[in-house]
């Protein structure tokens, strides 16, 4: 089975003035797909999606996303084999196309969960709500467990169930392809792997194609959930593959700067990463300074 | 069908009968309030059955309802709804509560322009537009300036709140110089012109200022799943749902700051309405734009009507301008509401 790339990024560059942030990327996305992005702070993930989102206009390079029209039924039927770029699409199109999980929200009046969830609907709506866009919202709430409080202000909530919420209205937004920055980074540990088992059933549903791509900081998550992993550095991919090929100690060392080994399950065909020490040991001298300050203060 | 999807129509539905009552009592107090003044005090039922026909009123009742009072009450609702709508659009798109259709410098452009026109008998028209012509002006200078700063590169809505308030600064320190070389007569017509008074209105103008209210409240409506998107979510949440942040607030800024240009041009320095009948709103029916527009319009037109009739009625013959009136009753009661709905 040949599977469509549902995003193609080619030599993507984007910087700001004295500052390259992405350098050069490749990458692709299939459906039924979820690709994690690992890398260190200002590795350039954030900057990579936003991109790819159109948040953020790159410098040079193509994003193209294939069989849009298809995909949104904006086409006449010739265009739907061929890949279509963001200057093709308007904002609407896009959202149809892809839903964000930003990494925080900037809530400055809030509405009830469910109609913050119903804001995924927003592209599809034109002015009123239909019942197909409540049975879809209401669907999303109970797969995500959210009941409890659907009808509470959204800025009420704690950060990590608001996190949850913007995951909801990112799925009630039934975009083909998922572009979701540290998902879990709020999340306790229950609701981590909830979460990514729930993108997991959702991107591998073979009857509705779909593709996930998620910047994330956990590299077991990734181990557990990824079918390919893209290792970022510095504004470039460095590694790109399955996790097992990917997430070599060696790779880790090389982007992470700590030590680690690779710890094989007993029971099921699972494997995660140990991780052992800093390779840089900054930690120890700073903390010598530190009293050597507190000492001179006490003098 | 899902009980969530029911418990979301029914809350829906509740929200829809709060602002229906509303709209009803809004209606009512107007009734009221072409009763209300020094002559011909007419009861709300006698006064409803002259206004739809039942009853022919005498031709003075007739000249007073329609000539005197109906001029100003409809320029009380107009206005209201305009301010209010126009208040609730800018906190939407700003995603700051505390903005109000002063916040951008229209109304200190205004107060620039009508100083202009008395203490320097300088106006784009003459005769008794003078003043109103030259605070539109000014007003409108204000709104090219935003118009401008929405046309340049990614602005924040920071940078719109901060140019406003530049604008206000600016606009002030030229007004207080012209005052303080001005003859005492001139500082009190300005005083006079500030204060925010329906009076001024005939049956014209208030007739003509109601047609742009009547196309911006729909238009303002339509815009509520993105006014939405922005406050919940801030820019970048709202791209990924379809808004173009920078291009939609422009527009959003510019009809909100030509609306309130007009009616303010008009009637003087109103700015209470603006801020707080969209909190007041809030408190009713939360901050789902398609409930809170409507409902905004309609507390709009209720603060102006009941701040001015009160005005006309409290030491009448002497009638307190609306503009003082509303901050001097309205400004408790919206202290009230606020400590009250924090407490919830």
């Amino acid at each position: 089975m040949v599977l469509a790339n549902i995003i193609t990024v080619k030599n993507l560059r984007f910087g700001y003035p004295k500052n390259e942030v992405l350098k050069g990327i490749d990458l692709t996305l299939h459906d039924n797909e979820l690709v994690c992005l690992l890398g260190v702070n200002g590795a350039g993930k954030s900057t990579l999606l936003k991109c790819i989102l159109g948040i953020l206009k790159h410098q040079s390079g193509t994003i193209s996303y294939g069989n849009v029209a298809q995909a949104i039924n904006v086409g006449d039927g010739n265009t739907s084999s061929e890949s279509i770029s963001s200057e093709d699409l308007d904002p609407m199109q896009m959202a149809r196309y892809m839903s964000y999980v930003p990494q925080s929200v900037k809530s400055s009046f809030s509405i009830d969960v469910y109609d913050t969830i119903m804001l995924g609907r927003r592209p599809y709506i034109g002015w009123s709500i239909s019942e197909l866009d409540r049975e879809i919202v209401s669907k999303t709430i109970e797969f995500l467990n959210l009941e409890d409080f659907a009808f509470r202000k959204f800025n009420q909530l704690s950060g990590g169930e608001r996190q949850r919420v913007i995951i909801g209205k990112a799925i009630a937004q039934s975009p083909r392809v998922f572009v979701l920055d540290e998902p879990t980074s709020d999340l306790d540990l229950k609701n981590q792997i909830q979460v990514m088992k729930k993108l997991k059933i959702l991107v591998s549903d073979e009857n509705s194609p779909k593709g996930a791509l998620v910047a994330i900081h956990d590299i077991n998550m990734a181990a557990r959930f990824a079918d390919r992993i893209l290792l970022m550095s510095d504004g470039e991919i460095i590694a790109v593959g399955a996790p097992r090929d990917v997430l070599t100690p060696e790779n880790i060392q090389k982007v992470f700067r700590v030590t680690s080994d690779v710890i094989e399950s007993q029971e099921d065909n699972r494997f995660w990463i140990h991780v052992k020490d800093e390779i840089d040991g900054e930690l120890d001298d700073k903390h010598v300074i530190w009293e050597h300050q507190n000492n001179e203060n006490e003098g | 069908m899902n009980p969530l999807s029911e418990q979301h129509i029914l809350k829906s539905r509740n929200q829809i009968k709060s602002i229906v009552l509303l709209g009803i009592t809004t209606f009512v107090l107007a009734l009221f309030a072409m009763g209300q003044g020094p002559y011909e005090k007419l009861d709300i039922w006698t006064t409803a059955k002259m206004i739809f026909g039942f009853e022919t009123p005498t031709s003075t009742e007739h000249s007073i309802i329609w000539r005197i009072r109906f001029p100003r009450i409809l320029m009380a609702i107009v206005g209201g709804v305009a301010l209010a709508t126009a208040g609730a659009l800018m906190q939407g798109c700003l995603g700051n509560p505390l903005v109000s259709p002063l916040t951008l410098g229209v109304a200190s452009g205004a107060a620039l322009g009508a100083a202009v026109a008395i203490m320097l008998g300088l106006s784009v028209i003459g005769g008794p537009l003078a003043i109103i012509g030259n605070a539109f002006l000014f007003a409108l200078i204000v709104v090219f300036i935003i118009i401008q700063l929405g046309s340049t590169h990614s602005v924040s809505a920071e940078s719109y709140i901060l140019v406003g308030i530049a604008i206000t600064f600016i606009a002030g320190a030229i007004t207080s110089v012209l005052n303080y070389f001005a003859t005492d007569e001139q500082v009190s017509q300005l005083m006079h012109w500030s204060f925010g008074s329906l009076g001024r209105v005939d049956r014209d103008t208030a007739l003509f200022l109601t047609i742009p209210v009547v196309f911006l409240v729909p238009l303002a409506l339509k815009w509520s799943w993105d006014l939405n998107a922005l406050s919940v979510g801030g820019d970048e949440f709202a791209i990924s749902t379809g808004v173009n942040p920078a291009g939609f607030r422009k527009i959003v800024l510019v009809l909100s700051a030509l609306l309130t240009a007009l009616v303010i041009s008009f009637t003087g320095l109103i700015g209470f309405v603006g801020l707080a009948a969209p909190h007041m709103a809030r408190v009713i029916v939360g901050n789902d734009f398609r409930k809170l527009i409507p409902s905004s319009a309609i507390f709009g037109a209720f603060l102006m009507l009941f701040a001015d009739t009160l005005g006309r009625t409290l030491f009448a013959p002497i009638i307190i301008p609306v503009g003082v009136m509303l901050s001097v009753i309205g400004g408790p009661f919206f202290m009230y509401l606020l400590i009250r709905s924090k407490g919830r």
